[in-house]
């Protein structure tokens, strides 16, 4: 014992939580499960890092390093569990945290929507101070307020401020002295607009700085009581955090920006796809991880996961560079219903309190869950690997009333339901995708989570796409992107240039200044030379419009030096993307720079990964089939379970069994097994050659 | 008539539904013009083959349900509807021949298959100048449409897959903004071909005569939705009226008056008794005050009724010729806003008897459109103009207050960053917030307005306005009182003026500040019913002083 050296990746959801464990020296990777405890989740963390450790044959100690990703900030902001917090800010500006941006969401509404407000207006204070756009002061802090207010503050019960003053990002001195006058009268935890979020357009930084100030004591706590429970158990790992940019930062660095957890969640499925799209040579992949009440859909182009800088959450913005996540409001437990002899399913989900009728815990509407069993999908005696017994008979009391209503027999309502959702959801994928100039048919498609399997192929025929990547592991699928992970700092510098030969002398100091500055953060982390990468980019424009495109500027990767050659670069790598993402470019027409950034790496080094694949050949090749309702009514179909397929391709109709889940691979698709426990299903055309 | 099950009817329903929305992307993504693409000034909708608009986008309430009516004048007069063949497109932005003001161009083009119209895909535009009297087609001072720029009476632009090349260039020629009108032409063009594909797909799919049953059968759902809501109001006659301040030339009363009738599952809104037309710009169309009738209608369903050509089936709109909400040919429509949202207000104001569950007090009900123009911070001897479309406070509702500072009604439009402005125009914010005590007060109050001032930073500018509610604040209801109304403000080294709401060409020097103070919401429900707790909570955070 101790001898080992062990990896693991850890995705705390709100039912599982789900492990990968990698033994660095013989390149193994294991999967395991279990159930996680909301009300501490590091408890549940624990009791699965030691039936892990129990199932896989090594000790606590042995593991060198912990990757954790979460959605403990997420719930936090959701269910609303969050501190007493207060916002300073620049006076006669103090309600534009309130207003946003007031644009509604319901066209047709005579009672307006709610809108998410974190801190009343009692708890927002005006400060008397005025920086320009240029960076020069106009007003000077008035201090002596600063001061009365945080005295003020320790008395009310306040524990965390958010300060967030106009152009703070240009000039982030008054932030730095209130935050210091702060400091000295209180023990208020403090976040700052300029270290949080320094970018321009002060509604989305108030907003990103609010949510910092108030997660900040959620995470340390949580990350507190971790150390404390890892350190009982044994573990000595380094821990680290997944963020929603993918990338992981270390615990101190965490505490401090918890901001950049809020929407990690989706991060690891993100970065599950970008590895199995390398290790496939897949250029073009779409992700769909299907879950109860929604689905997320992630897209790799090019290689790349698809980033954007700015996410929300409640409806509140959260402007940090993250992996881009559309979420559709269709999953498993989406609820079938009529609406004047029109069959509708969702929004409205079952989630999994009570969840589908079949579930037995009082839920009583059709969801696309009862729908599957009812089609004989679903088997009931093996869901989630047999842990929960399905009842049918719920199912088909549930979707009766339905099918009568709408004069269809229960077979083809329950048909019907799992119809209108795979096309829903194929409509959601094709328009975030043209979105971006992008034809689904250039892409994969490959699911995940529970239900995914079930649907892959009828989404993939709705969208023309041919190929569908069913990945091994798929129920633990989020943890093993985060088993790929790297450090990650984003850095950033607001400031309006018109991109011309003028522009390359101050650049050439921002880009200096980023560039040590992210040297800096990287030494801290102690990360060597070999493993570094710094990597640039800038948020480029046409004059004249108002949204920006992040344009890579690869020729500051290996010098941050910018030059005459540097700018032409940028500019011509700009309109080749407006190109391509919205069908016309300008060659001839100014183009502005309004953010430049610097993203900085940390290689956790990674292992030649061999998936937990058993042989081939370690099961029978059965001959079961069982009935199940496919397009065409009825039908005996093949059922294999998925060890035993191999190169040799299998046509459909076909039910792959699975431990957490199944998958249906539809007539006219055939599917093998293509490495790393991996099966792709092709669809056959039929007058292919 | 083929027989379409439930199943696929609502997949073809989402598969239209995602038509409609791609060709918003496809506008969004090709188009040139801010008004276009930061404004998202645009709306697109696909019809049935006969011309029903049966999907559109999540977009706005005043375009939206304005197609179909202007499909409908096209095919009654100058263009029948079996003279649409394939490969054409049919443009307008004549208000006298079913469009909105010049500056919105509506483009349609017919679908066919197997020789057969199958369906229609449409697009309104926005574009940033058409001509006319002032820099982006808003000529305050208009008192006929041929000042008003361009007019382009319905026209083949591309008839038989040939595109009329001469007609782009008479508007490129007729705009201050010739490459920005050209572009976006294109892309609206561009935008129907991408409606076409959304529906070659549903017809390869399913076959033209499922695709044809499936889309009546939508707007049937539509119309027996929009029945069933009107059904639930008592029938009767039920009468109301509101006012605009003034036409920005005189300054006279325009009232707005509805006269709502219910009966059983039809509703007929006659708007005779409204004002003459008035010699400034705030002039409707029928088809204009049609589109806002739709509006008021269709939140009444609060959203439930999937808007397109079904729902305005039980719905008759009718008005004297000659009024300012059914106005004649010359008579200019370029600030039609002023009227349309006043429209709406009166409608709902009419049924809040009907429905006193559901209908709030008068929202703030005007698009507040300020431009400055100045010199560029950035280059050196040009001038820029800055644009910004302000929103004021939701009228309190029987179920709880209005809502503060937030889009209401008849537009849905964001505001513009501060700091970036500021970046971009010599001009620095020295306010942005919600005015305390400027909802009506009631049991549920109205929501706030906002002010937003900031001063000029350069050696000159000049700053119009169009705006409403100066002197006719939202109405209240049920015993709540009216919202404040709103105020223009311009204060100089000579002391404080207060400006008319609709103005245009005022002179600011270096150091000048100019203030817009937006309408609160009307107050529902006597004030004497107000909470204590309510009244304490908003005590406490300043919302009331």
């Amino acid at each position: 014992m101790g001898t080992k050296n062990i990896r693991v990746a850890v995705d705390i959801g709100g039912t599982f939580t789900d492990l990968q464990v990698l033994d660095l020296d013989s390149g193994t990777v294991h999967d395991f499960k279990s159930p996680s405890t909301p009300h501490d989740p590091s408890e549940g963390l624990i009791t699965a890092l030691n039936g892990a450790a129990t199932r896989f044959d090594f000790a606590l100690s042995d593991i060198t390093m912990l990757l954790h990703g979460s959605t403990i900030a997420t719930n936090a902001v959701l269910e609303r569990k969050l501190p007493e917090g207060a916002l300073l800010t620049t006076a006669g500006f103090t309600d534009v945290l309130e207003i946003g941006r007031h644009m509604r969401h319901n066209v047709y509404a005579l009672k307006a929507e709610s809108r998410s407000l974190l801190i009343p207006r009692q708890r927002r204070f005006g400060i008397t101070e005025r920086i320009r756009a240029s960076g020069e002061i106009e007003t000077p802090l008035d201090a002596g307020a600063v001061r009365t207010i945080g005295e003020r503050l320790v008395g009310e019960g306040v524990s965390t401020v958010a300060i967030a003053f106009l152009h703070a990002y240009r000039n982030p001195s008054h932030e730095q002295q209130a935050a210091d006058i702060l400091a000295q009268v209180s023990g208020l935890s403090i976040s700052t607009s300029h270290e949080v979020s320094p970018e321009i357009r002060e509604f989305e930084r108030i907003s990103t700085t609010v949510l910092n100030a108030l997660l900040k004591p959620v995470i340390s706590g949580y990350l507190e009581r971790l150390a404390q429970r890892l350190s009982d158990a044994g573990v000595s790992a380094q821990l680290y955090l997944v963020q929603s940019n993918g990338g992981v930062a270390l615990p101190d660095d965490a505490a401090r920006l918890p901001v950049k957890l809020l929407l990690s969640g989706p991060a690891g499925g993100a970065m599950a796809m970008a590895r199995l799209a390398r290790e496939h040579n897949l250029l073009n992949m779409v992700g769909i991880d299907m879950g109860g009440t929604s689905s997320d859909v992630s897209v790799v182009t090019g290689g790349q996961v698809d980033e954007t800088g700015e996410g929300t959450i409640d409806g509140l913005p959260v402007r940090l560079p993250m992996i881009e996540i559309r979420t559709i409001g269709a999953g498993g437990g989406s609820i079938a219903h009529v609406v004047t002899d029109a069959l509708r399913v969702g929004p409205k989900s079952a989630g999994s309190m009570p969840g589908p009728a079949c579930y037995g815990r009082g839920g009583s509407e059709p969801t696309v869950t009862d729908a599957n069993l009812l089609l004989g999908r679903i088997d009931a005696e093996s869901f989630l690997g047999g842990e929960m017994q399905l009842d049918k008979q719920a199912s088909g009391g549930a979707i009766k009333s339905l099918s009568e209503e709408l004069r269809l027999s229960q077979d083809d309502a329950a048909r019907g339901i799992v119809d209108v959702a795979n096309a829903s959801m194929a409509n959601a994928v094709r328009l975030s995708l043209f979105e971006k100039g992008s034809d689904p048919a250039d892409y994969v498609l490959a699911p995940f989570g529970g239900a995914g399997g079930l649907h892959a192929c009828a989404i993939a025929e709705e969208l023309d796409i041919d190929r569908v990547l069913f990945p091994a592991t798929a129920s633990t699928l989020s943890a093993g992107g985060i088993l790929t992970s790297d450090l990650r700092h984003d850095l950033s510098h607001s400031e309006l240039f018109l991109l011309d030969g003028d522009a390359a002398g101050p650049l050439n100091q921002i880009v200096r200044d980023l560039h040590a500055q992210a040297s800096k953060m990287l030494d801290v982390d102690n990360v060597t030379a070999e493993q570094r990468q710094i990597k640039f980019s800038a948020d480029c424009r046409y004059r004249g419009q108002a949204y920006e495109i992040v344009t890579s500027w690869p020729q500051l990767n290996e010098a941050p030096h910018v030059d005459a050659t540097a700018i032409d670069a940028l500019k011509e790598a700009f309109h080749r993307l407006h190109l391509t993402r919205y069908a016309h470019s300008a060659p001839d027409e100014p183009v502005e720079i309004v953010t430049i950034r610097a993203i900085a790496i940390g290689l956790l080094g990674r292992a030649e990964v061999a998936a937990d694949a058993p042989a081939t050949s370690s099961r029978e090749v059965e001959t079961r089939s069982r009935q199940i309702n496919l397009r065409d009514g009825w039908r005996d179909t093949a059922v294999r379970h998925r060890d035993t397929l191999g190169s040799e391709p299998i046509d459909g109709p076909v039910l792959i069994e699975e431990a957490y889940s199944s998958l249906l691979i539809e007539a006219g698709w055939a599917i093998r097994a293509v490495g790393d426990g991996c099966l792709m299903a092709v669809r056959q055309r039929e007058n292919a050659a | 008539m083929t027989k379409v099950d439930a199943v696929k009817q609502e997949v073809i329903r989402n598969a239209l539904i995602a038509g409609a929305e791609e060709m918003n992307v496809s506008i969004w993504r090709t188009a040139r013009s801010t008004v276009v693409r930061e404004t998202l000034d645009y709306s697109t909708a696909l019809f049935d083959g006969a011309g029903r608009a049966v999907a559109q986008s999540t977009r706005i309430p005043i375009h939206l349900n304005s197609m179909s009516v202007c499909l409908e004048d096209i095919i009654a007069g100058p263009i029948p509807i079996d003279q649409w063949n394939d490969g054409d497109v049919i443009l307008t932005n004549d208000p006298y021949s079913g469009g909105q003001h010049l500056p919105d161009f509506v483009a349609f083009k017919p679908i066919f298959s197997d020789g057969r119209r199958i369906a229609i895909s449409a697009a309104i535009v926005h574009h940033v100048d058409v001509g006319g009297g002032a820099p982006g087609s808003y000529y305050a001072k208009a008192t006929e449409v041929y000042q008003e720029g361009l007019r382009i009476p319905p026209l083949k632009l591309v008839d038989g897959g040939r595109t009329n090349d001469a007609v782009i260039a008479m508007i490129r020629r007729n705009s201050r903004e010739p490459d920005k009108i050209g572009g976006d032409v294109h892309a609206q063009l561009a935008c129907l071909d991408v409606g076409a594909a959304a529906i070659g797909r549903i017809s390869t799919r399913y076959g033209n005569d499922v695709l044809e049953t499936a889309m009546a059968a939508i707007l049937d759902q539509s119309e027996a939705m929009m029945r069933v809501t009107l059904s639930a109001l008592p029938d009767g006659t039920y009468n109301f009226r509101d006012f605009v301040d003034d036409d920005g030339q005189e300054a006279v009363d325009l009232q707005v008056v509805a006269s709502v009738k219910i009966a059983g599952d039809t509703c007929v809104v006659d708007l005779s008794e409204s004002a003459d037309q008035a010699p400034g710009p705030v002039n409707c169309t029928l088809n204009m005050s049609k589109s806002a009738v739709y509006c008021a209608l269709l939140s009444l369903a609060d959203g439930t009724v999937m808007a397109n050509s079904g729902a305005y089936r039980p719905i008759d709109v009718i008005c004297r010729s000659g009024s300012i909400a059914n106005c004649q040919s010359p008579a200019p429509v370029a600030n039609r806003m002023a009227t349309g949202h006043r429209i709406v207000t009166t409608v709902l104001g009419a049924l809040a008897p009907a429905a006193p569950d559901r209908v709030p007090a008068a929202y703030y009900g005007v698009s507040y459109v300020l431009a400055l123009q100045a010199p560029d911070p950035l280059v050196e001897g040009e001038a820029r103009v800055y644009f910004e479309v302000e929103v004021g406070g939701w009228g309190g509702h029987p179920e709880q207050d209005g809502a503060d500072g937030f889009s209401c009604g008849f537009h849905n439009l964001a505001n513009s960053p501060l700091e970036m402005c500021e970046v971009l125009f010599p001009i620095t914010f020295t306010e942005y917030g919600l005015i305390a005590g400027s909802g009506g007060d009631g049991e549920h109050r109205g929501g706030l307005g906002l002010a937003r001032e900031w001063r000029l930073n350069a050696d000159w500018g000049t700053v119009s306005g169009s705006f409403e509610r100066f002197r006719h604040g939202p109405y209240g209801l049920a015993g709540g009182e009216d919202g404040r109304p709103g105020r223009f403000v311009h204060v100089s080294e000579s002391g404080t003026t207060e400006l008319p709401s609709k103005i245009s060409g005022v002179r600011l020097a270096s150091g000048d500040r100019i203030r817009l103070e937006t309408s609160g919401g009307g107050g529902w429900g006597d004030p004497g019913n107000r909470p204590a707790d309510a009244r304490r909570q908003d005590e406490d955070a300043g919302y009331t002083t």
